[in-house]
């Protein structure tokens, strides 16, 4: 047994903090007075979280029991048997709000999507590592790596769940770029991201953003080909957001967009989420109502206050001391997470970090930013804090493994 | 590993916590601008979500005679509401068996309110009887959706109607929206009348309750404890100069006859009764609106919407001839003894037809036997010495030809015309001598409504004040704190009590010997009057009778005008006589008159008819 001293405790202890606030959200949302307007199965979705964050504890404890090479050697295997799951999790999987990703598995139901996140990290850190003259710049060996990305990416789309397969796309950028892909090569494939969305508020906005992204290709690569081919993507992807705007989108999608762009417009219909999020976090003020006492959160104008717009209960009742404590705590996980990624001395280990790291960020990122009007509404769990039960528990292993390959750091290396 | 390898590890990782440091930071910011910098905005936005205003009707005020007699109260009515989207329509059996009705019937209603709003409440059945009503309460647990309302409506415990003064109450239109604030939709509003005239002191004060209500509307209760709630201040009682036994009493006299009858206190204008024939019943407008009667009031030839006391013009014909008389006086084209010689017509460009019997007539005789000669004559000597305007202005001065005092909507000023007004009307100069003389019988142009009458009769019966006619003697606020009403009288400076009193002479002895000798006179009272008929191009002339009583310091002034009644002497006559008698005695004692008025028939005076000797009128 190693040092305990080495141990990330302050990683550890950010996790039950996150955890904690995430537990009195839910307590706030479920069980405060808005309960009488709840279902009796919303209200246990306190008491179901408080179990799933007490196996969780347990998991991570023995998740560092074990030696950092199973990760590598199971990596595989457990890609295997998460597209199997997958694949029944379609056939025979169980629909709630609209997502067919839930696999009734005795009393619980399982999201095979969420471990599938694990076991692609896994898996393509393996393969990506696995040998030493393995490059991303080598175009056949990227081209491996995607595949290996966007095969579980295809079947969560299939699961008709759009945030998590954009969790999944995220990976791919961030795996290849750690992988010696070319700075301007990288930002060249998140190019598109940055661009929709600018495109999606106003297409002015989306042209300059692609001006700007190749001339800083151009600067950091020096390559002519790769910059006209940034700008003709970048001009392709405005096209296509307008054309799904004008043409393709349903109206159902198009009203999400447009009461992003402008919540003013259909204020009862696509717009209220977006207006009664802003105005629960607005209203919470400095200090915010006080736990329980928060008029948006218990006379539920918030939709999906335990999941999706749990932020927005942080904010409306602990106010912005609440939300800055929880947004500083994630940067600092953040930081903290990268920092360890780099003192591995095995690029498996930096590589597995780095991506949970993303994976964090990306849902940090799309929930807060929906809950606070930032971006549109998609649909994706805070970590750590919204309800949950396999999201929670991914997240843990996640993090738990991070912590495991930190923990043995220096038994862990490729010249052992 | 190379160095090269580490180099780019520590970039990336650098490059990675800068994007993402960045990054965190703008979400940070705008949880910062959100929450501290538009935090005023959105706090009061959260409160506007979860708060919502409830108002509670106040109760209008009430509506007293001048003996404290209550007219006007309020009745609670019960109405049970839907909400469309919360009823379950399997409940239609159940619940048409508690209302006793069919279920087609039910079940039609529920799909016009469905029609109205899916998601708001509206009214199911309005004036359901109070068992049914209880019923429905004792079941409201098993009915989601269905709701019940307490409202009130007008009732009017008197068997008076006074439809025309009390007036009736209708939802406020878009218009009244915009210009009251504190109206809201479906609030009812005063439309004629004293409701309307007296709208906002009978209103009294909204009630506001803050409710706490969740995103689906469903209230949570008081908020606050009350801290917020306004309650609802009650209307003010409005106290009126009306005597209710004299109003029933005219009412029933005017019934079946087309016109209007007025009795007035003349020193005050307090007004007694005041009754406009055909009139309608408030008390089917009252409550949930009864959209065929409403149609036949409206569509009604008769016209029993407009209230023909204040509104009608018509020429006042000899009634007019005291005014004449005082003006005359006081001109000095004539003095009391002033004589003028009647040939059975007055000859001026053309032959004017004199019913009086031919021989001398000074001034009383002539307001006694109704002299047109006498008046034609001295319309003439006023008109060629040119002081028509002045005349005109003299006129005005007794309230005719300006706009009315009372405290009524849509009273008419009618027309004493002078000579801008008969330019406009012809033309400069395109009128003559032949346009004028008629005004001195009360032909011609001018016209009057029978409140002017009235009034103009209270100022010769005064002693020359002028009043104002006005049926509201007094506000109760809610408190109990009554405010008198007394609009001042103003004494006409040239009107001289000598001129007066020739005058009153005159009216006199057209109740004891002239026209009014059959039906107006009463042997206990000292009635003075005169009668006067108005031409009228569609059938039979309309009767005109104004009285004062009793002669020496009178009390009363009554005035009354029936359309199409041939003669004045036994329309309008009998009838202001019967009002006096009713008004000092109490009770009627000429039985035979009560019987002629109630079951009159109009005689057409240009039938060859024995029963009547043709006099002036």
């Amino acid at each position: 047994m190693n040092n305990l001293r080495e141990f990330s405790w302050s990683v550890l202890f950010t996790w039950m903090l996150l955890s904690a606030i995430g537990l009195i959200a839910i307590y706030s949302a479920t069980q405060g007075p808005v309960s009488q307007f709840l279902p009796e199965y919303i209200q246990n979705n306190f008491f179901k979280q408080s179990a799933w964050v007490l196996i969780s504890l347990f998991v991570l404890i023995a998740v560092q029991l074990v030696s950092p090479r199973t990760f590598i050697q199971l990596s595989y295997a457990l890609y295997a048997i998460g597209i199997i799951l997958m694949l029944l999790t379609l056939a025979f999987g169980t629909e709630i709000n609209g997502a067919k990703s839930w696999l009734r598995l005795g009393p619980a139901n399982l999201q095979a999507s969420e471990l599938m996140k694990i076991a692609t990290i896994l898996a393509t850190a393996n393969y990506l590592t696995s040998r030493r003259d393995i490059s991303a710049e080598n175009v056949r060996y990227a081209l491996i790596a995607v595949v290996i990305i966007l095969i579980p990416t295809i079947l969560v789309f299939l699961q008709n769940d759009l945030g998590t397969a954009l969790i999944f796309l995220a990976l791919i950028p961030v795996m290849l770029f750690w992988s010696g892909l070319p700075y301007g090569v990288s930002l060249f494939m998140i190019s598109p991201a940055i661009i929709v969305y600018l495109s999606v508020i106003e297409w002015y906005y989306g042209a300059i953003a692609a001006v700007i992204l190749t001339c800083v290709i151009f600067f950091v690569q020096r390559r002519l080909w790769l910059s006209i081919a940034s700008l003709v993507t970048g001009f392709l992807t405005i096209s296509g957001v307008q054309l799904a705007i004008t043409q393709l989108l349903q109206p159902h999608q198009i009203a999400r967009i447009a009461a992003f762009t402008n919540p003013s417009y259909d204020p009862t219909g696509a717009g209220w989420n977006v207006i009664q999020a802003k105005t629960a976090i607005g209203s919470g003020g400095l200090t915010g109502k006080g736990f329980l006492e928060g008029t948006q959160t218990q006379l539920k104008f918030l939709p999906e206050q335990w999941t999706d717009f749990v932020f927005c209960v942080i904010g409306e009742e602990f106010g912005f001391i609440g939300a800055a404590i929880v947004i500083l705590a994630f940067l600092f996980l953040f930081i903290r997470l990268l920092n360890m990624a780099g003192n591995h001395k095995h690029p498996f280990a930096q590589l597995v970090t780095v991506s949970v790291t993303a994976v964090f960020f990306v849902h940090f990122f799309i929930n807060v930013g929906s809950a606070s009007a930032l971006l549109p509404v998609i649909g994706l769990p805070l970590p750590f804090i919204s309800y949950g039960g396999s999201a929670f528990l991914t997240n843990t292993i996640m993090l738990a493994i991070c912590l495991n390959m930190d923990f043995y750091k220096r038994e862990f290396s490729i010249y052992r | 590993m190379t160095t090269g390898q580490t180099n780019r590890t520590r970039t990336s990782i650098r490059a990675l916590q800068v994007i993402i440091f960045g990054l965190t930071f703008i979400v940070l910011g705008r949880v910062f601008y959100l929450q501290i910098v538009e935090y005023d905005m959105y706090a009061a936005l959260g409160q506007e979500n979860s708060i919502r205003q409830e108002y509670i009707d106040p109760a209008r005020g009430l509506i007293y005679d001048r003996n404290g007699r209550l007219i006007v109260d309020n009745e609670p009515i019960f109405s049970i509401t839907i909400t469309p989207s919360l009823f379950d329509k399997s409940n239609i059996p159940l619940l048409s068996s508690i209302l006793n009705i069919p279920d087609s019937l039910l079940a039609s209603h529920i799909q016009q309110a469905q029609d109205y709003s899916w998601h708001r409440t509206s009214r199911l059945f309005t004036e359901i009887d109070f068992s049914t009503f209880s019923a429905v309460q004792e079941n409201l647990w098993r009915l989601p959706g269905i709701g019940h309302q307490i409202e009130s409506k007008r009732h009017y415990p008197t068997g008076m109607k006074a439809s025309h003064l009390l007036g009736y109450l209708r939802e406020a239109n878009e218009n009244e929206y915009q210009q009251i604030s504190t109206l809201r939709l479906g609030d009812k509003v005063g439309k004629s009348g004293l409701e309307m005239i007296y709208q906002d002191t009978l209103r009294g004060r909204m009630g506001i309750n803050y409710l706490r209500v969740n995103a689906l509307g469903q209230a949570l209760g008081n908020f606050e404890d009350n801290t917020l709630t306004r309650t609802p201040v009650q209307g003010a009682d409005i106290i009126t100069t009306l005597d209710t036994d004299l109003q029933i009493f005219a009412e029933e006299l005017m019934e079946g006859k087309r016109g209007a009858v007025i009795a007035m206190n003349p020193n005050t204008g307090a007004i007694l009764a005041m009754v406009s024939s055909p009139s309608y019943d408030l008390d089917r407008l009252a409550g949930r609106l009864d959209l065929d009667y409403w149609q036949a009031i409206n569509t009604d030839s008769t016209t029993p919407l407009y209230n023909r006391a204040i509104s009608s013009r018509q020429p006042p014909g000899s009634i007019f001839k005291p005014l004449m008389g005082i003006i005359g006086l006081h001109l000095g084209i004539i003095t009391p003894e002033t004589e003028v010689y009647n040939s059975g017509a007055y000859i001026r460009g053309r032959a004017y037809r004199d019913l009086a019997d031919i021989g001398e007539y000074d001034l009383e005789k002539a307001i006694t036997f109704s002299s047109n000669t006498y008046f034609l004559s001295l319309m003439d000597q006023i008109a060629t010495s040119g002081k028509l305007n002045e005349w005109s202005d003299l006129i005005n001065d007794f309230g005719l030809g300006v706009p009315n005092a009372v405290d009524l909507p849509n009273a008419n000023a009618g027309i004493i015309p002078d000579s801008t007004y008969l330019n406009n009307r012809f033309g400069d100069r395109y009128w003559g001598l032949g346009d004028v003389l008629n005004f001195g019988i009360g032909q011609g142009m001018i016209s009057v409504s029978p409140i002017q009458i009235a009034q103009m009769t209270s100022t010769i019966a005064n002693g020359g004040y002028r009043i104002k006619p006005h049926l509201v003697q007094g506000i109760k606020d809610p408190k109990g704190n009554l405010t008198n009403i007394h609009p001042q009288r103003k004494k006409i400076e040239w009107i001289k009590d000598e001129y007066l009193d020739v005058i009153k002479r005159g009216m006199r002895g057209v109740v004891v010997e002239g026209s009014g000798r059959w039906y107006a006179n009463h042997q206990d009272i000292e009635i003075a009057g005169k009668t006067g008929t108005a031409q009228n191009p569609h059938g039979l002339d309309h009767g005109w009778f104004t009285s004062f009583a009793p002669m020496d310091n009178p009390e009363i002034v009554v005035t009354a005008f029936v359309e199409n009644a041939g003669f004045a002497s036994r329309s309008a006559a009998p009838i202001a006589s019967l009002i006096i008698e009713k008004y000092f005695m109490g009770e009627i004692s000429r039985n035979w008159i009560y019987e002629h008025v109630i079951n009159f028939e109009p005689i057409d005076p240009e039938a060859n008819n024995d029963l009547i000797t043709p006099v002036n009128e």
